[in-house]
C-alpha cells in the first residue's frame, strides 16, 4: 500500500457476491473532501455496499477486497471501530434523547463543559440555536436532517457514507441541506460515499458517478 | 457482519445455549423423574424392577373412568364453549365500535389468576352466593339457600364455567391481536367488504370469508388453551367435584400424600395426564377436519343471508350474560370482603367491615413477601435471558431456529403435572435444600416463555438503522444495547416485566411443590382458603392476588409516560 498524507478511503478490488453471482465489482480512491456517488435501480447492490463499508454485511453475501481508511485496513474491523459515519434518509435521532443528547451520544467522551460548548457552537453555525434540551419529534424535517449531520461530524469520523440522505426533504430544504452537508463534507476533508436515486444530488456533489445495474 | 470480542459480545453470544439449558433439562429431566416411577423404578421405595405394575394400579382406582372423563369432557367443552362465543362476538360486532368496548371490558380479566377467577366464580354460583341471591325471594321464592351442588357439582359444569370464562377473554384477544396486525387485518377487512358488495350479509360474510383465515391464526393459542386446560390444576379444585375430582387434582393429591407408595400411581397418573391432553389435541384436529370437510359446499353455495339477525340478537344476550356474570362474579367478592354478618337472601351485607382486611393484611405479610421476592427476581432472570438472547439472534443476524422457538415454549406445552414432579425429585437428587431458589427456578421455567413471548416482537421490529447509526458513530455493541436499544424499549420491557410478575404471582403447582409447601404465596394461601370455612378471608386473598397484577401493569403502562413528560 502506497503512504497517504492525505485522508481517503479506498476500496481495493471488491466484490460483492450473493449465492456465487457476483453482485458488483469496485475499485475506487476517494480523497477527503470528495463525494463518490453510486447510482443505479432498486436491486443494483447499493445498499449492500453501504453495508459492507460500515461492516455490517448481512450473512447471506460473501465479500472479497479490501477496504483501506486513511491507510489502514479496516476490512475486519467491527463497525463501530471503524469511525465511518453514516446518514440515511430519515435522521433516526433517537426519541428518548434531547437534541444536545444525541449529539454528546455521538461525541469522544472528554469534558463536560467544553462537549457543552461544543455542540451549541455547532447548533449555532447551522441554524439552531438554543434548541439544546428540545425534544427531536418537536423539530421540523429540514431541523431534524441538520442535528442528524452534526451527530455524525461530532462523531469525528474518517470517512462519511450518505444513504440517499436528502430524498425524504422538499426540494427548497433539500438544496440547503444538500449545500450544508456538502459543505461540511469539503470543512472536515472527509472522503464520502452517496447512495442517491436523484440526479440532481450527484450533480451536487461535483464528484465521481458509479451507475450500477440491476443484477438479473 | 462483523462483531467485536468482547465480554458483552461474547456474553450475548452464550445466553441463548443457557436460556435452551436452563428450558430443556428441568423439563425433560422432570418428565424423566416421572416416566422411571410410572414404569415401576422407584429406589426409594426399594423398586428397581421395571414394570407395568403402576399403572395396573392407577386403573384399579375406584371413579378413575370418572376422573378421566372429568379431565377430558370439562376441557373440551370449555374449550369449545370459549371458542364458540369468541367467534360469535367477533362475526356480529366486526367492524362495529362494540368490538373494541368488549375487548376492553375484558381485557383486564386476563391478568385475573385462575385461582382467584375460580373463588370469584365459586362466590357466585354456590347456594349462598350472588347469583341465588339476586333472583331470591322475588322471583324463586326461597328464604333459604337452595340445595343445589354448585360448586362441586359431579359433572364437572362449575369447572367448565370457570374454563370457560377465563378462555373466552383469552381467545378474543387473539383473535383482536390478529385482526390488529395491518398486514392481515386490513387485507381481511378489504376481503369482508368484497364479501359485501357481492351481496352477503355481514355475519354470513364474516363466516365464509374471514373465519376461515384467521382460524389459521389462532389455531395454536387454541391448543395451547386446550392443553392447558385438560391438565390444569387451580379451577378443578375449587370448582370440581371431590369425589372423584379430575384426574389432574387426583395426581396432585397421590403425590402429596404422606404415604410414598402413591407415588407409582402417581408418576403413571401422569403419563395418563400425557394421553389425555393428547388425544385431546387429535379430538379437537378431528373436529377441524369434519367442520372443513361439510362446510366446503356451504362456503361456496350462493346462499348470502344465514338468518343474521337471530344469531345477533342470540350473541347480544349471550355477550350479555357473560360480562354480568363477570361482573357479578367480581361484585360478590368484594362484598364478602368487606361484609359482616350478611343474611340470606339480601343482596348486600347486613353490615360492612374492614376487619376481614386488617387481619388479613397482619398474617399477608410473609406470604406477600414471598410472593414478591419470588415474582420480582423469577422476572428479572427472564428479562435479563430474553434481552440477551434476542440481542444474539441481532448480532448473528438470524433469528433463532424453529426447534429453540418451541423450546421456549415447552414448560407450556407439556401439562405441568406431568414434569413438576419429576422436577422435585431432580432437585432433591441434587440436593438442593435452597427451596427459596427452587421455586424461583421453578417459575422461570414458566414466566420465561409468556417474557419472550411478549418481548420478541417489539424487539425484532425495532428499527435496525438506528444500531447501525449508532456503531457508525463510534458505540460499542454495549453501549447501543445499554443507552439506545433499552430506553427505546423501555414500555415493551416494563410490560413484559408486569407480564412476568402476572405470571409469577398466579403459580399454585409450582410454588406447593417446587417449595415443598412449606412457602406460601398469596395465592397458595388463597386456594387453600378457598376450600376454606372463611369466604371472607378467602375472598381478601383472592382481590389480593387480582390487585397485585393489576397495579404493576398499571405501572408499567403509566412509568414510560411519566418519564417522556418529564423529559419534555
Amino acid at each position: 500500500m502506497k503512504s497517504i498524507t492525505i485522508p481517503s478511503l479506498v476500496i481495493d478490488k471488491l466484490q460483492l457476491k450473493q449465492q456465487d453471482k457476483i453482485l458488483l465489482s469496485l475499485n475506487e480512491e476517494i480523497i477527503g473532501g470528495q463525494v463518490l456517488t453510486i447510482m443505479g435501480p432498486s436491486g443494483s447492490g447499493k445498499s449492500t455496499l453501504l453495508n459492507w463499508l460500515v461492516g455490517m454485511l448481512p450473512n447471506e453475501f460473501e465479500a472479497t477486497g479490501k477496504l483501506y481508511l486513511n491507510g489502514v485496513d479496516v476490512s475486519s474491523t467491527p463497525s463501530h471501530q471503524r469511525h465511518i459515519g453514516l446518514l440515511y434518509q430519515d435522521p433516526l435521532l433517537f426519541p428518548h434523547l434531547t437534541v444536545e443528547g444525541n449529539i454528546a451520544f455521538a461525541m469522544p467522551k472528554g469534558n463536560k463543559q467544553d462537549r457543552l460548548d461544543e455542540i451549541s457552537d455547532a447548533l449555532k453555525r447551522v441554524g439552531l440555536k438554543g434548541m439544546e434540551r428540545r425534544c427531536p419529534q418537536s423539530l421540523s424535517g429540514g431541523q431534524q436532517a441538520r442535528v442528524a449531520l452534526l451527530r455524525v461530524l461530532l462523531s469525528k469520523p474518517k470517512a462519511i457514507l450518505l444513504d440517499e440522505p436528502f430524498s425524504k426533504l422538499d426540494s427548497q430544504l433539500r438544496q440547503e441541506t444538500r449545500q450544508l452537508v456538502f459543505e461540511e463534507i469539503q470543512r472536515h476533508s472527509l472522503p464520502g460515499v452517496m447512495v442517491t436515486h436523484d440526479e440532481s444530488d450527484a450533480i451536487a456533489a461535483q464528484g465521481k458517478v458509479i451507475t450500477l445495474d440491476k443484477l438479473i | 457482519m462483523i462483531v467485536a470480542n468482547t465480554l458483552f459480545t461474547r456474553t450475548v453470544r452464550t445466553s441463548p445455549t443457557i436460556m435452551m439449558g436452563l428450558l430443556v433439562l428441568p423439563v425433560l429431566g422432570g418428565l424423566l423423574g416421572v416416566l422411571l416411577p410410572a414404569f415401576g423404578w422407584f429406589p426409594a421405595l426399594g423398586s428397581t424392577d421395571f414394570g407395568l405394575f403402576g399403572f395396573a394400579e392407577l386403573f384399579a382406582t375406584p371413579g378413575i373412568e370418572r376422573m378421566l372423563l372429568l379431565s377430558y369432557g370439562t376441557s373440551l367443552i370449555s374449550t369449545l364453549l370459549a371458542f364458540f362465543i369468541t367467534v360469535l362476538i367477533l362475526a356480529s360486532y366486526f367492524n362495529s365500535p362494540w368490538l373494541k368496548r368488549i375487548q376492553r371490558l375484558l381485557g383486564p380479566i386476563l391478568v385475573i389468576p385462575h385461582a382467584a377467577a375460580a373463588i370469584a366464580i365459586g362466590f357466585l354460583i354456590a347456594p349462598s352466593g350472588f347469583l341465588s341471591r339476586l333472583f331470591s325471594p322475588w322471583l324463586t321464592g326461597w328464604d333459604t339457600p337452595p340445595d343445589w351442588l354448585f360448586p362441586h357439582d359431579p359433572y364437572g359444569l362449575s369447572i367448565i364455567l370457570g374454563l370457560a370464562l377465563k378462555e373466552l377473554p383469552f381467545l378474543l384477544l387473539i383473535a383482536l391481536g390478529v385482526l390488529a396486525q395491518p398486514e392481515i387485518g386490513k387485507v381481511l377487512k378489504q376481503q369482508h367488504k368484497v364479501a359485501s358488495s357481492l351481496g352477503y350479509c355481514p355475519m354470513t360474510g364474516f363466516f365464509k370469508v374471514i373465519l376461515p383465515s384467521l382460524y389459521g391464526y389462532m389455531r395454536l393459542p387454541i391448543l395451547a388453551v386446550l392443553a392447558y386446560s385438560s391438565a390444569s390444576v387451580e379451577i378443578p379444585l375449587i370448582l370440581g367435584p371431590n369425589t372423584p375430582p379430575t384426574l389432574a387434582v387426583a395426581i396432585m393429591q397421590w403425590f402429596n400424600d404422606v404415604d410414598l407408595s402413591l407415588r407409582i400411581k402417581a408418576s403413571s397418573g401422569a403419563v395418563i395426564q400425557i394421553l389425555v391432553t393428547l388425544s385431546l389435541l387429535l379430538t379437537w384436529w378431528g373436529i377441524e377436519l369434519l367442520v372443513k370437510k361439510c362446510s366446503a359446499s356451504w362456503l361456496t353455495n350462493g346462499e348470502r343471508e344465514h338468518g343474521g339477525m337471530i344469531i345477533k340478537r342470540f350473541t347480544d344476550v349471550i355477550t350479555f350474560i357473560m360480562i354480568s356474570t363477570i361482573a357479578f362474579a367480581l361484585l360478590g367478592m368484594v362484598l364478602w370482603s368487606f361484609a359482616g354478618f350478611w343474611s340470606y337472601p339480601n343482596i348486600f351485607p347486613d353490615q360492612f367491615m374492614t376487619m376481614h382486611w386488617q387481619s388479613a393484611f397482619t398474617q399477608m405479610q410473609t406470604p406477600l413477601f414471598n410472593t414478591l421476592i419470588i415474582a420480582f427476581s423469577s422476572t428479572l432472570l427472564a428479562i435479563i435471558l430474553t434481552l440477551l438472547a434476542l440481542e444474539s439472534e441481532q448480532q448473528s443476524n438470524k433469528t433463532i431456529s424453529a426447534v429453540s422457538g418451541l423450546i421456549i415454549y415447552l414448560p407450556l406445552l407439556i401439562p405441568s403435572i406431568a414434569f413438576l414432579f419429576g422436577l422435585v425429585w431432580m432437585f432433591e437428587q441434587v440436593n438442593s435444600q435452597h427451596t427459596y431458589l427452587n421455586v424461583i427456578f421453578t417459575h422461570l421455567l414458566f414466566v420465561l416463555p409468556y417474557v419472550f413471548l411478549s418481548l420478541a416482537n417489539s424487539y425484532r421490529r425495532l428499527d435496525p438503522r438506528f444500531s447501525s447509526v449508532a456503531a457508525s458513530l463510534g458505540a460499542p455493541p454495549s453501549k447501543i444495547f445499554w443507552q439506545l436499544k433499552l430506553p427505546l424499549l423501555i414500555s415493551p420491557i416494563l410490560i413484559a416485566s408486569a407480564l412476568g410478575l402476572a405470571i409469577s404471582f398466579s403459580q399454585y403447582l409450582p410454588t406447593l411443590l417446587a417449595g415443598a409447601g412449606r412457602i406460601n404465596t398469596i395465592t397458595t394461601e388463597a386456594v387453600t382458603l378457598a376450600n376454606g370455612a372463611s369466604r371472607r378471608a378467602s375472598a381478601v386473598y383472592a382481590l389480593m392476588q387480582m390487585l397485585l397484577p393489576a397495579l404493576f401493569f398499571i405501572l408499567a403502562w403509566l412509568t414510560p409516560k411519566i418519564l417522556s413528560r418529564a423529559r419534555a
